[in-house]
């Protein structure tokens, strides 16, 4: 079980001023569980959400998500 | 508890009222079986009762999280997991049925007893849902704290 992608959630709400996982979740449209989930690799986002996520820190999805057994 | 959803939460609370008041019913189903008194009005009263106090107990304790944590919307990974865990539950419950059915047909493990029973064959049923609906909540709970 969990996800075979990896992400830079955790590191890009750090960025932009340490915003809250609530804050995101707020901003994206699911829970802050959710949200800790992803950061941990417990879930993979739909598209959707993913690209909510990506909209939200002003940054290609793909600069965000990755799949964890990408060698670059 | 804080890092827990509402659903999450509400998951938990129901595996243990049910798990309990289940394992009560299915005690004192057994005792009336043994003494010879599984009648339909006793087995429904029983039945009544402990829905009613089922149905009291989870009203009760989905109003205390719903106050104590922030309202939410079932999200998409609500969604999944509730998928999940409903379709693994299903098939739990349809493989005890269609074992109950070949007891019934062809007899077994309680022989002619079990089909010339109609309050065995109802509590095997009931009993059927019981571990289905237990392992949708497990499973529900599993894919919360691990993934899926």
């Amino acid at each position: 079980m969990g996800s075979n992608l990896t992400n830079r959630v955790r590191a890009l709400r750090d960025a932009h001023d340490r915003m809250t996982q609530q804050a995101l979740a707020d901003a994206v449209g699911v829970s802050r569980q959710t949200i800790i989930a992803i950061e941990s690799g417990r879930y993979s986002p739909s598209l959707e959400v993913a690209l909510k996520i990506a909209r939200t820190f002003g940054e290609p999805v793909e600069s965000i998500f990755s799949l964890g057994d990408d060698a670059a | 508890m804080r890092d827990l959803s509402f659903h999450e939460k509400s998951a938990i609370g129901t595996l243990i009222a049910l798990w309990f008041i289940g394992i009560f019913y299915f005690h004192s189903v057994w005792d009336l079986w043994q003494a010879g008194q599984l009648h339909p009005a006793s087995m429904t009263g029983l039945a009544t009762g402990l829905t009613i106090l089922l149905v009291i107990v989870l009203i009760g304790y989905h109003i205390v999280i719903a106050a104590t944590a922030r309202p939410q919307q079932e999200d998409e990974r609500d969604r999944m997991v509730a998928w999940r865990a409903g379709n693994i539950g299903g098939v739990v419950l349809g493989v005890a049925v269609i074992g109950i059915v070949v007891q019934v047909l062809l007899g077994g493990v309680f022989g002619q007893t079990f089909a010339e029973s109609p309050m065995l064959i109802a509590n095997a049923l009931i009993a059927a849902v019981f571990v289905a609906t237990v392992v949708e909540l497990i499973l529900t709970l599993v894919f919360y704290r691990r993934g899926i």
